[in-house]
């Protein structure tokens, strides 16, 4: 679906390839120009925003990969953020470990106790094995709060001067560039996984796990590892933002059950089993809150003044409504959305 | 018999009976949505303060005596459920398993959101019908009698519900509509109906099981929510599916959570019960009581 | 329907990103008014917690805070210029805090006025290297060493303070005979705040009496299981430093477990909310409050009713926490008319020396406030109220007792 009438593929190659018309290159090289042009041109406080977008792309797209690619329900996304962060500030802090090593050996960590509570994957399908992923975000929320050896008693952590190798990273805009960087290489090695014999297998897995089997997929070890590497990704992303600027304060009022669920519908909401999708959802669901923020600060003078009072009522319920509604009306989510409206001008004046 | 270690044990066995009790009838209302419709409502909780409120509500600022008010409650959280079962869950048949569990959690959120709008953040001292004050059990034992009330309308209310399965039409229907949906259809049974009976009746247990817990807790806040995260472990333990299930688990995990806490620490009280969900899901997946199922390819 | 929602979706896409481009960011919510002469406003940040953990006492804290700055600028402000107030609900999460306090800060604001321990802990090290005054709710021992942490704040007598005072009381009033405390507290920094200072002065001045803590863990319902294994321990005293809402809750339990236990509630507890929904069970709470709560006939409610007459409402409606933001917000801005005072730039550095400046500062709900250059706390004493029929009751003059 989706590349234009008169478009074949004559070998493998072309096939494989991860675009296929000039349209589509020419769309590839727009959104390149407006990532460089965009630090330059935005204010502080919105290239904050897109950093904290970015950050939350990176955890998207693994859990992507576990829940659109290989199908496992995980609720424990949250947790696995915090195992990230805890272990590079732990690192940083009271090792003064620098910040490169400290996020490679946090992603490690996050990814190695990720597998360890995929273990439940070997015997357990769907609706049971989320609800065992959802104690698993019990067990390290509960963790995070009341293990004292994790912050020596201070309650948080606070990272501070984090820099790669002698630069400083000191703002945004230079977050920035790391961030977009790092982000887009994520997604793009997700795109690839799809190519590999690796991503086929989960997509297996996904649609009918006993037949993967039969067909010699290696499915309980693959499970795993779907497992590992989202865990990974999220933890991660949680070390990133250990020491961004703007959520330097590492505390378990962060990585509880209600994150996990964003997360999920960041997936949902941006459409299952797609890359770009992730990305969307991540984008939408960072974005709104802050929108909801500030729509009801500027309120804040009018006679709606009472909502900035109920603000946090609001966020939830705003949240709540988007997502009900979305997974009525398109629970394909914003990919498809996305998709409808390049088939509408591809395909225009033809209806299909 | 003044032992201050029996005493403790004494305590924190009534207690943990009581909690049990009410994470019973909350669970039951779960267990009822999963049983007729396959549905996880991750929204059990919202149900919960959501009927609680409604009480206060038409107590406190509506002035209406007590039964009336609870009639209020109950009857909110029948239309609650109702509401929610018309206007989506039937347009989301069909749909994957995640995407049902998604629409539940959005809901859980607008509904917590609209409660936190509505009544704000702060915990309200409620109406005062369920008698609270100190009663001597045995020796030093004293409890609230609040907690003794709990233990008497939860059993009162499971052993309607279990009745209701057994003896009445509808009862049965709805037994008939968990068991095989097209066999029911056949049977002329209107599903559609049942669906909505089983929501309705698991929004009135959510609001019994609320109106007691606030009791316990002294006040109607919206950290009442939080307390339907036990509702996990208990429906594993007893079964997705039954009834006789969410009573033995809400009774195991009630006192599981009082004497962990007192004993070990209030971590372990955390981690014992989601620990051993993780743990019967490895062993014994559909629970004490749950109908195993075969998967076909 | 759905088809026709579907068809709205994309039409409606287009116009909300648009729209969304289009309208970009406004500024957060601020209480801002011109000055007269045309004199530059002031911007002081502020964060409260209006919905999170701690909301019980920390809304009516934000409206004493709110308030006494519309009542100074009503009366031309701080030396002529106006006081700006960019505030927000930050639901006590410090990630949250940390984003205000950044935006605040970058929108000119040269000082704050934060809110618990956990958000002031967490700002700490970015307040000391920016250089911002910042005066919290926060009562934690650790703030108030200058050479620490130079640029925290607070009016209030500390919390390892209030320990080292009630526990004195304690000893005092069980001279020759071994009495153990119970020591209940918030899951939190802020809970175990004195914990380990509480221990020290134990050791230190030799003091018979056992202690032991027990968490009250965020969101429970109930306290039994800790109050068995406090009466296990033959505890005598329970001392609570939690927010008024959970020790209401342990209050109940106590009174329902008939256990023959004195209950003492440091100064976050110790307030007509707690009284309010612990009912029957407040009876004879004692509580150590550098703050009075507010009841008829304190000298320092004047200039508040006052305030509050027109809207028809008075202090003692309002509460100890609003009281204690008005005061807290008085003191803030006594140390900028001292920075003003002493000409020269108004930035960070010269309001820190203007509130070091701030001596004899009268309240009449408290001791008079001191800060000085090597203590930044503004009390050291506390007086001990008792609830006698629903009401407050001063039982014991204000107590100082050495650190």
């Amino acid at each position: 679906m989706g590349t234009a009438t008169g478009v074949f593929h004559t070998t493998y190659r072309k096939d494989l390839a991860l675009r296929h018309t000039k349209a589509e290159y020419i769309r590839l090289g727009l959104l390149a120009a407006v990532a460089v042009w965009l630090p330059f041109n935005i204010s502080t406080y919105w290239l904050g925003w897109t950093n904290i977008i970015l950050l939350a792309t990176i955890a998207a797209v693994g859990l992507n990969i576990l829940l659109g690619y290989t199908g496992l329900i995980s609720l424990a996304t949250a947790g696995f953020l915090g195992v990230g962060a805890y272990t590079a500030a732990n690192l940083k802090v009271f090792y003064h470990w620098p910040m490169v090593p400290s996020v490679l050996v946090a992603t490690v960590v996050a990814a190695l106790i990720g597998a360890f509570f995929g273990l439940p994957a070997l015997r357990l399908k769907g609706l049971y094995l989320a609800i065992s992923t959802f104690a698993a975000q019990e067990i390290l929320e509960e963790r995070f709060r009341s293990w004292k050896w994790l912050t020596r008693d201070q309650g948080t952590i606070v990272t501070t001067y984090p820099s790669v190798g002698e630069t400083r990273l000191d703002t945004k805009f230079e977050w920035y560039w790391l961030l977009l960087v790092i982000a887009g290489l994520v997604f793009w090695a997700s795109i690839n996984l799809f190519r590999t014999g690796l991503g086929r297998a989960f997509v297996a897995i996904r649609d009918q796990d006993i037949a993967a089997e039969v067909m010699g997929v290696p499915v309980g070890r693959y499970k795993v590892l779907a497992f590992s590497i989202a865990c990974g990704l999220a933890g991660f992303s949680g070390a990133l933002q250990a020491f961004y600027i703007d959520t330097q304060v590492v505390t378990w009022e962060n990585y509880q059950l209600d994150k996990s669920f964003t997360f999920v519908a960041m997936i949902i909401i941006g459409g299952l089993g797609s890359v770009s999708g992730a990305v969307y959802g991540a984008a939408f669901l960072t974005w709104l809150p802050n929108y909801i923020n500030q729509f009801g600060a500027s309120l804040q003078t009018s006679s709606f003044a009472i909502v900035i009072r109920k603000l946090s009522a609001l966020q939830l319920a705003v949240f709540g409504l988007v997502l009900v509604v979305f997974l009525l009306v398109e629970p394909r989510g914003l990919a498809r959305l996305w998709q409808r409206i390049k088939d509408y001008f591809r395909l225009w004046p033809f209806r299909y | 018999m003044s032992d201050p270690e029996v005493t403790r044990f004494l305590t924190l066995t009534v207690n943990g009976l009581a909690n049990g009790a009410i994470l019973a009838v909350t669970a039951l209302g779960f267990v009822l949505i999963y049983k007729a419709t396959e549905v996880i409502n991750f929204a059990q909780g919202q149900f919960l303060i959501f009927g609680a409120f409604m009480v206060y509500q038409a107590e406190k600022e509506w002035g209406l005596p007590w039964p009336a008010a609870v009639a209020v409650g109950i009857g909110s959280g029948i239309f609650l459920g109702v509401a929610v079962e018309r206007l989506i869950l039937r347009r989301m048949i069909g749909e994957s398993p995640l995407s049902v569990i998604m629409v539940t959690v959005g809901l859980a959120s607008a509904l917590a959101g609209a409660a936190l709008g509505i009544w704000g953040a702060e915990g309200r001292r409620g109406p005062a019908f369920i008698p609270s004050k100190s009663v001597n059990l045995v020796g030093d034992v004293s409890v609230g009698a609040n907690r003794l009330w709990a233990v008497g309308v939860a059993t009162v209310v499971l052993i309607a519900v279990g009745l209701f399965f057994q003896k009445s039409r509808h009862g049965i229907a709805m037994r008939a509509v968990a068991d095989d949906q097209q066999a029911a259809m056949v049977q002329g049974i209107n599903v559609n109906r049942i669906f909505a009976m089983a929501w309705a009746l698991s929004g009135a247990a959510a609001a019994i099981g609320g109106v007691l817990l606030a009791s316990i807790a002294g006040s109607y806040g919206i950290e009442l929510q939080g307390f339907a995260l036990l509702v996990f472990p208990v429906v594993i333990l007893g079964g997705l599916d039954s009834v006789l299930g969410t009573v033995v688990g809400g009774i195991i995990v009630g006192l599981l959570v009082e004497y962990s806490k007192s004993y070990i620490s209030v971590s372990a009280s955390v981690l014992i019960p989601f620990a051993a969900l993780v743990a019967i899901l490895l062993v014994k997946p559909y629970g004490l009581f749950g109908q195993v199922r075969i998967e076909r390819v | 329907m759905i088809r026709f929602a579907r068809k709205l979706a994309l039409p409606l896409c287009f116009a909300l990103i648009t729209g969304v481009a289009c309208g970009g960011g406004d500024d957060g919510g601020s209480d801002t008014s011109k000055g007269a002469e045309g004199k530059s406003e002031i911007k002081v940040g502020a964060i409260f917690d209006l919905s999170g953990q701690t909301a019980d006492i920390g809304t009516p804290y934000s409206e004493g805070i709110r308030d006494y700055i519309d009542y100074k600028n009503s009366q031309g402000g701080v030396d002529g210029h106006k006081i700006a107030l960019p505030w927000q609900d930050f639901k006590y999460d410090p990630t949250l805090a940390g984003q205000l306090y950044g935006q605040y800060v970058s929108e000119g604001a040269k000082a704050f006025l934060g809110w618990g321990t956990a958000d002031t802990e967490a700002l700490r090290p970015r307040v000391t290297s920016d250089k911002v005054p910042f005066m919290s709710a926060s009562n934690a021992e650790t703030l108030t060493d200058p050479s620490v942490t130079p640029y925290n704040f607070f009016p209030g007598a500390s919390y390892s303070q209030q320990m080292r005072i009630i526990l004195q009381y304690i000893a005092d009033q069980n001279k020759g005979k071994r009495t153990e405390v119970a020591f209940f507290h918030h899951d939190s920094p802020f809970g175990t705040s004195p914990l380990e200072d509480g221990k020290k002065y134990i050791a230190d001045k030799k003091l018979d009496v056992g202690f032991k803590s027990y968490v009250m863990p965020k969101g429970a319902t109930d306290y039994v299981a800790q109050i068995g294994q406090a009466r296990s321990q033959g505890a005598k005293y329970i001392v609570v430093q939690n927010v008024p809402s959970p020790a209401a809750v342990l209050a109940t339990n106590l009174a329902n477990s008939k256990a023959d236990i004195q209950f003492v509630c440091l100064n976050y507890c110790g307030n007509e909310i707690f009284v309010k929904k612990a009912g029957a069970a407040a009876e004879k709470m004692i509580a150590v409050v550098p703050f009075a709560p507010p009841v008829a006939g304190l000298p320092g409610l004047e200039e508040i009713n006052n305030y509050l007459k027109p809207k028809g409402t008075d202090a003692i409606a309002k509460g100890q926490g609003y009281v204690q933001g008005w005061y807290t917000a008085a003191v803030m801005l006594e140390g900028i008319k001292n920075a003003l005072a002493a000409g020269g730039e108004l930035n960070g550095e010269s309001i820190k020396a203007g509130l070091e400046k701030v001596k004899d500062f009268q309240t009449g709900v408290s001791d008079p406030i001191n800060f000085s250059s090597t203590y930044h706390a503004g009390l050291l004493s506390a007086p001990l109220y008792q609830v006698e029929g629903g009401q407050f009751k001063k039982i014991q003059d204000p107590i100082t007792v050495e650190k």
